[in-house]
C-alpha cells in the first residue's frame, strides 16, 4: 500500500489548490444531497396530505368505478372493514358512499355529489375536517348532520345550522330526500373544495339511496406509505374473489400527484446532471493540471524503473482519494443541511399564503426535508465514478509518456 | 301549478274538516266519512286546462299561452300555444319523471335530477314544483292561529325531521267561497320568502276555484309570475295512457 | 503593448490555457442550458394555464367573473373602442360570450359550459387547436359546428359528425335550444375542461341566447405574459367603471402562488448552479494564476512593475474570460435551441398534470430569455476576474526572491 501513501502524499503537494477543489466539490455535494432531501420530505408531505384528503394510500373499488364513476358500481362491505383493518400497517380504513344529488335550500339548488362517510374514522384523517371545532363534525353516522364547503353554503344561501333538503334517485329510478342540517363548514381555500364538498354520514346516505352496507370506495390509510406494496397484497387477499372488487394503489387512483412528483424529480436529475458535470469539468482540470506539471518527476520516475501501470494506478488513486474525501466531507456538510432541514425547514409563509395547490393536495408551507440515506450514497458513488472517469485522461496521459520526453517537459 | 291547485283545494277541504272538528266535536263522525269522501274523489281527480302565463323577471318579461292535462297528482302535460317561437313545447311528469319536447329540434330531453330545482319555462315555479306532490298533510303540522269573519289563518309547520325546505307555510282561506286567498312561503329564520296569491274565484262544474295565481318572490320585488285561467275543465276522461312520450311529442 | 504581452503569454502555455478555456465554457454552456429548461418549465407551467382557456387578459363587466350572472353582456366592439390596434403588446384578442345549459342525447344529460367564439380570433388567444384528437376545430364554414371535450364525448358516447342538442335559457326568458354538430373533440388532460367545455360559433351562441351584437368578455394573449399586471393597470385606467380588466393572477390566484414558490426553488437552484460554476471557474483560475507566482517572480526580478503584473494578468483573464463567453455562450446558446426545438419527451412516463388551474405537458424544454444569457456572462466574467486577480495581487505584493522560490 505504498502506493496509496504515494498518492496521498501527492495530493497534499499542492495543498492549495486541492483544498479549493475539495470545496468545490464538497460544496456541490451538499447542495445536491440537501435539496434532494428536501424535495424528498416536501413531496412525502404532499404525498401524505394527498391520500388523507383524497383516496388513500391504497383504494378498494369495485370494477372500474375509478373512472366510470357510475352510481351502480358500489359493493356490500360486509366485514371487509374489519378485515382490512387488523392487517399491520393500516392506520385507518375509510369507507365511502358518492351520491349525485340536487340540494335545495328555500332560496337556491344546486346539483351537488354527497359523500357519506364513516364520521369519527374520517375525522381522525381528513386534513379538510383539521380546522373543524370539536362539535362541528357529524354525530354519527345516519345522523341528519352535513359538513359543507364554505362556498357551497354562500350559493344555496343558508348558514351553519340551517337546514336543507337533498334528493338523489335509487337505483330503481325513485326519487327519494332527506333532510340535512349544516353542522360544519369547511374553508379550505381551494375554490374546488370550497365549493363542492358535502359530506354526510354513511347511514344517512343509505337511507337516501336504499343501499345500506354498500360503499363505493374503501380507502386505506398506511402508518407509513413505505408499507404499500406489502399491505396492498395482503388486502388484494382478502377481497372476496368472485364480487369484480380490486385494490388500487394511489398513484393509479391520484395519477395528478404521482405525476407532478415525478414530472418535478424529472426536471430535478435534469439539474443535478448538469452541476455533476460542471464539478467534473474542474475536477479533470485540476488532476490534469497537477499532472501535466509532474511529467518531468514522471519522467524520473519511469526512467528509474517504475512501469507505466503503476503510474497510471497512482494517478487513478490521487483521484479516488480526492473523490472519496470530497464525497466525505460533502456526505457530512449535506447531512448537516439536511438535519437543519429536518428540525427547522424552510418556511415559504413569506412568498406563499397558506393554500397552494400542487398536484391537486394542499400544500404545507413549510418545507422539511427527510432522510434519503440510499439517495445520498448514490451520489456519493456517482461522485467516486466521475472523478475515476476525469482521472483516465491524465492517468493515460502519464503512462504513455517515455522517460525522455517526460524529463523535457517544463 | 294544475297540480297545486288540486293540492290547494284539498288541504283546504281538509282544514275545513279539521276545523269543523275542532269548533263543532258533535259533528266528528260525520266529518271524518266526509273526510273519506273527498279523497277517494280526489283520487280520480282529471282534469283539462287552457292558461296564459305570465312573467316578469328584472331583465324580461314573457307571456305564454298554454294548454295542460293533469290525472291525480302524478300525470301532467302540458304544451305551449303562444308564441309562435314557442309553439308546441311541450312538458311531461310521470311520477317524479320529467321530460321536455323541443319542436324546433324535434328532440326529447329527460329532465336530471340535478336540474330539477330549475325554473320551469322560466317563471317563477320549480320544476320540483311539479313534481313534487304536495303532501301537506304528510310532512306538516296544521293549525288554526286566526279566524276573522271573512278567513281562516292556517299556520303549517314542518314536521320533526320532515324533508321540506320551508320554515313555515301560512294559508289565508276565504269563509265563503271556502277558497284560498294566500299562501305565504318562509324560511327557517321565518323570513318570508315566497307568496301565492289567488283571485278571480269562479266555479267550475261542481266546484268554486280560484282562476288566478300570482306567485311573488320577496327578494326580488319586480319579478313576479301570474298564471291565469282561461278554461277549465274537471274529471275528463283520460287516463295515464295519454301521458306517454309519444303524446308529448306529436300536438 | 501590454496587450500583445498578454496574448503571448496565452498562447505561450497553450495547455493551460485551453484547460481553463474549456472549463469556463463547459462550465457557461451548461449554466445557460439549465437555466434555459427552468425558464422553459415556467413557461409551459404559465402557458397552461392560461392557453387552454383564460388568456392573459379578460376584459368584462365588473363582477362578472364572481358569478358569471348572464345578463351582464357587453357590446361586441367594446374591444376596439378601448384597445388600440396599434398596441403592440397585445397579440390576440378573441371575444366570447357564455353560455350555461344542458346538453342532451337520447337519454344522458349534461350540464355543459358553451363558449361562443370566432373562430380565428380565439386560436390567437387559446391553444385548444393543438389539442385535438378527433375531427376539427370550429370554422366558419359550419355555423353550428362545436369541439368538445373528450371527457363530455365519452359521457354522451358521441363521435365527430353527431348531433346534440344544447338546452339553456335565453336573455329573453325563453328556452334556447338548437342542435350542435360535434366537427371535433380535444383532451387537454384537464377534467374540468375535457368534461364540461365546449367550442361554438359566437354567432350560433349569440342566436340561441337571443343577445345578438352582444358578449361577456374580451380575451386577450400578450407578448409578454409576465407584464399582465402592468398591462392590466395601462388599460384600466382608460376604461368606465363597470368595466374591467383581470390579468391571469386575478383569474387563477392558485397558479400565481405557485409560480411564486417555483420562484423560490428556482432562486435556490440557480444559486446553486451559479456557485457550482462559479467555484469551478474559481478553482480553475486561481490555480492557474498561481502556479505562475514564479514566473512572475522572475520578471518582478527583472523589473517589472507590481502594478504591471497586475494589469497584465487582468488582461490575460479578461482576454480569455472573452473568449470562453463568446464560446460558452455560443454552446449554451446551440443546446438551448435543441431543448426548445426537441426537448426530453416525458410523456411515455408521465401523463399530464393538473395543478393550479393549468396543466402541465410531460416534456423538458427551453425558451430563450435574454437574462439567461447576460447574467450568468456577467457572472462569469466577474467570477474569473476575481479568481485571477486575487492570486495575482498576492504575487504581485510578494518578494521577487520568495515568489520565485515558490512551486
Amino acid at each position: 500500500m505504498d502506493l496509496v501513501r504515494l498518492a496521498w502524499k501527492n495530493v497534499w503537494r499542492n495543498r492549495r489548490r486541492t483544498i479549493i477543489t475539495l470545496t468545490a466539490v464538497a460544496f456541490s455535494i451538499m447542495l445536491v444531497q440537501a435539496l434532494h432531501n428536501l424535495s424528498f420530505g416536501v413531496y412525502a408531505g404532499m404525498v401524505d396530505s394527498g391520500v388523507r384528503a383524497g383516496t388513500g394510500h391504497i383504494a378498494v373499488y369495485r370494477n372500474n368505478y375509478l373512472e366510470s364513476r357510475d352510481e351502480n358500481l358500489h359493493f356490500r362491505v360486509g366485514s371487509l372493514i374489519d378485515d382490512i383493518s387488523q392487517i399491520d400497517g393500516i392506520e385507518q380504513v375509510l369507507p365511502r358512499l358518492y351520491i349525485p344529488a340536487l340540494a335545495q335550500s328555500s332560496r337556491e339548488s344546486r346539483g351537488v355529489m354527497l359523500i357519506g362517510v364513516d364520521p369519527d374514522r374520517e375525522r381522525q384523517v381528513n386534513p379538510f375536517l383539521k380546522k373543524l371545532p370539536e362539535d362541528g363534525m357529524i354525530r354519527a353516522s345516519d345522523s341528519r348532520d352535513a359538513v359543507i364547503g364554505v362556498r357551497l353554503l354562500d350559493e344555496l344561501q343558508i348558514r351553519l345550522g340551517q337546514k336543507f333538503v337533498v334528493t338523489a334517485q335509487n337505483e330503481d329510478g325513485t326519487l327519494h330526500s332527506e333532510l340535512l342540517r349544516v353542522r360544519g363548514v369547511v374553508s379550505s381555500g381551494m375554490k374546488d373544495i370550497d365549493g363542492s364538498l358535502i359530506l354526510i354520514g354513511r347511514g344517512r346516505a343509505a337511507l337516501l339511496t336504499g343501499n345500506s352496507g354498500s360503499v363505493h370506495e374503501l380507502a386505506v390509510i398506511l402508518t407509513n406509505a413505505g408499507l404499500e406494496s406489502e399491505v396492498h397484497r395482503q388486502i388484494a387477499a382478502k377481497l372476496p374473489q368472485d364480487q369484480d372488487i380490486l385494490a388500487v394503489s394511489w398513484e393509479e387512483a391520484m395519477p395528478n400527484l404521482a405525476n407532478a412528483i415525478k414530472l418535478d424529480y424529472a426536471s430535478q436529475k435534469f439539474i443535478f446532471m448538469i452541476i455533476l458535470l460542471i464539478v467534473a469539468i474542474g475536477v479533470i482540470n485540476t488532476l490534469l493540471m497537477s499532472v501535466m506539471e509532474r511529467m518531468r518527476e514522471f519522467g524520473v520516475i519511469l526512467a528509474l524503473g517504475s512501469k507505466p501501470m503503476t503510474l497510471r494506478c497512482m494517478i487513478m488513486l490521487e483521484a479516488v482519494i480526492l473523490g472519496l474525501l470530497a464525497a466525505a466531507i460533502g456526505t457530512v456538510l449535506g447531512s448537516l443541511a439536511t438535519w437543519y432541514l429536518v428540525a427547522v425547514g424552510i418556511d415559504l409563509a413569506d412568498f406563499v399564503p397558506e393554500t397552494l395547490e400542487f398536484g391537486g393536495v394542499v400544500f404545507d408551507p413549510i418545507m422539511r426535508a427527510d432522510w434519503d440515506p440510499v439517495w445520498m450514497f448514490r451520489i456519493v458513488v456517482y461522485v467516486v465514478c466521475l472523478t475515476l472517469i476525469a482521472a483516465a485522461y491524465p492517468a493515460i496521459k502519464a503512462g504513455r509518456t517515455t522517460p525522455v520526453e517526460g524529463m523535457r517537459h517544463h | 301549478m294544475k297540480t297545486e291547485q288540486i293540492t290547494i283545494i284539498l288541504s283546504t277541504l281538509f282544514l275545513s274538516v279539521t276545523l269543523l272538528l275542532t269548533v263543532r266535536p258533535v259533528f266528528a263522525l260525520d266529518v271524518e266519512a266526509l273526510v273519506r269522501q273527498v279523497e277517494q274523489q280526489y283520487m280520480g281527480a282529471s282534469s283539462r286546462s287552457l292558461t296564459i302565463m305570465q312573467v316578469k323577471t328584472s331583465h324580461w318579461e314573457r307571456t305564454l299561452e298554454m294548454e295542460a292535462w293533469s290525472l291525480d297528482r302524478d300525470y301532467f302535460l302540458v304544451r305551449i300555444t303562444e308564441p309562435a317561437k314557442e309553439r308546441d313545447v311541450a312538458t311531461l311528469k310521470r311520477y317524479r319523471e320529467v321530460w321536455n319536447y323541443l319542436p324546433k329540434v324535434d328532440r326529447v330531453i329527460k329532465v336530471p335530477p340535478s336540474m330539477m330545482g330549475g325554473s320551469w319555462m322560466g317563471s317563477h315555479i320549480t320544476n320540483d314544483d311539479l313534481v313534487k306532490a304536495n303532501h301537506i298533510e304528510k310532512e306538516y303540522d296544521l293549525r288554526l292561529i286566526e279566524e276573522t269573519e271573512t278567513y281562516f289563518l292556517v299556520e303549517c309547520l314542518p314536521k320533526n325531521d320532515a324533508a321540506v325546505v320551508w320554515g313555515k307555510i301560512v294559508y289565508r282561506i276565504n269563509k265563503t267561497p271556502q277558497v284560498p286567498e294566500q299562501v305565504d312561503y318562509y324560511d327557517e329564520e321565518m323570513v318570508r320568502v315566497r307568496e301565492i296569491h289567488f283571485d278571480d274565484v269562479q266555479q267550475v262544474g261542481d266546484r268554486i276555484v280560484p282562476m288566478r295565481l300570482t306567485v311573488l318572490p320577496m327578494e326580488k320585488p319586480d319579478e313576479q309570475t301570474i298564471l291565469q285561467y282561461r278554461e277549465l275543465v274537471f274529471d275528463i276522461p283520460i287516463d295515464e295512457t295519454y301521458f306517454s312520450l309519444r303524446n308529448l311529442e306529436k300536438p | 503593448m501590454l496587450m500583445t504581452l498578454a496574448f503571448r503569454n496565452l498562447w505561450r502555455n497553450r495547455r493551460r490555457t485551453l484547460l481553463t478555456l474549456s472549463a469556463m465554457v463547459v462550465s457557461a454552456a451548461l449554466l445557460i442550458l439549465a437555466l434555459g429548461v427552468f425558464s422553459g418549465m415556467f413557461r409551459d407551467m404559465l402557458a397552461s394555464a392560461t392557453e387552454q382557456y383564460y388568456g392573459h387578459l379578460v376584459l368584462a363587466r365588473a363582477e362578472y367573473h364572481e358569478r358569471r350572472d348572464l345578463f351582464a353582456h357587453l357590446d361586441e366592439e367594446v374591444a376596439s373602442r378601448y384597445i388600440s390596434a396599434e398596441d403592440t403588446e397585445i397579440i390576440g384578442i378573441s371575444p366570447r360570450l357564455r353560455s350555461f345549459g344542458l346538453i342532451s342525447l337520447a337519454e344522458t344529460s349534461q350540464p355543459v359550459e358553451v363558449l361562443g367564439i370566432i373562430p380565428e380570433r380565439e386560436k390567437r388567444v387559446t391553444s385548444l387547436q393543438n389539442k385535438l384528437i378527433a375531427g376539427d376545430y370550429p370554422s366558419d364554414a359550419v355555423s353550428n359546428g362545436a369541439l368538445i371535450g373528450q371527457g363530455l364525448a365519452r359521457k354522451l358516447k358521441v363521435r365527430t359528425g353527431d348531433e346534440m342538442v344544447f338546452v339553456t335559457q335565453a336573455a329573453d326568458g325563453s328556452i334556447g335550444n338548437d342542435l350542435l354538430l360535434v366537427t371535433g373533440i380535444f383532451a387537454t388532460g384537464d377534467s374540468r375542461h375535457d368534461n364540461n367545455l365546449v367550442l361554438a360559433p359566437l354567432r350560433w351562441v349569440q342566436k340561441i341566447m337571443v343577445l345578438p351584437g352582444r358578449i361577456h368578455e374580451v380575451a386577450m394573449t400578450l407578448a409578454d405574459p409576465m407584464l399582465a399586471a402592468q398591462s392590466a393597470d395601462r388599460i384600466n385606467a382608460q376604461l368606465p367603471d363597470d368595466v374591467e380588466i383581470l390579468d391571469w393572477g386575478d383569474l387563477l390566484p392558485e397558479m400565481r402562488e405557485v409560480i411564486a414558490a417555483y420562484d423560490v426553488s428556482r432562486m435556490i437552484i440557480v444559486s446553486i448552479l451559479y456557485m457550482a460554476t462559479g467555484l469551478g471557474i474559481l478553482n480553475t483560475f486561481f490555480m492557474s494564476v498561481m502556479e505562475r507566482t514564479r514566473e512572475f517572480g522572475i520578471l518582478m526580478a527583472q523589473g517589472m512593475r507590481p502594478w504591471t503584473i497586475r494589469g497584465l494578468v487582468l488582461l490575460e483573464t479578461c482576454i480569455l474570460g472573452c473568449i470562453a463567453l463568446a464560446i460558452g455562450l455560443t454552446c449554451g446558446a446551440v443546446m438551448t435551441l435543441y431543448m426548445k426545438l426537441i426537448g426530453i419527451d416525458l410523456a411515455e412516463y408521465i401523463t399530464p398534470v393538473t395543478y393550479a388551474g393549468g396543466t402541465i405537458l410531460p416534456r423538458l424544454h427551453a425558451v430563450f430569455e435574454a437574462g439567461n444569457f447576460y447574467v450568468p456572462a456577467g457572472m462569469l466574467l466577474l467570477v474569473s476576474l476575481v479568481a485571477g486577480f486575487l492570486p495575482a495581487n498576492r504575487a504581485a505584493r510578494l518578494d521577487p526572491v520568495q515568489a520565485v522560490r515558490e512551486v
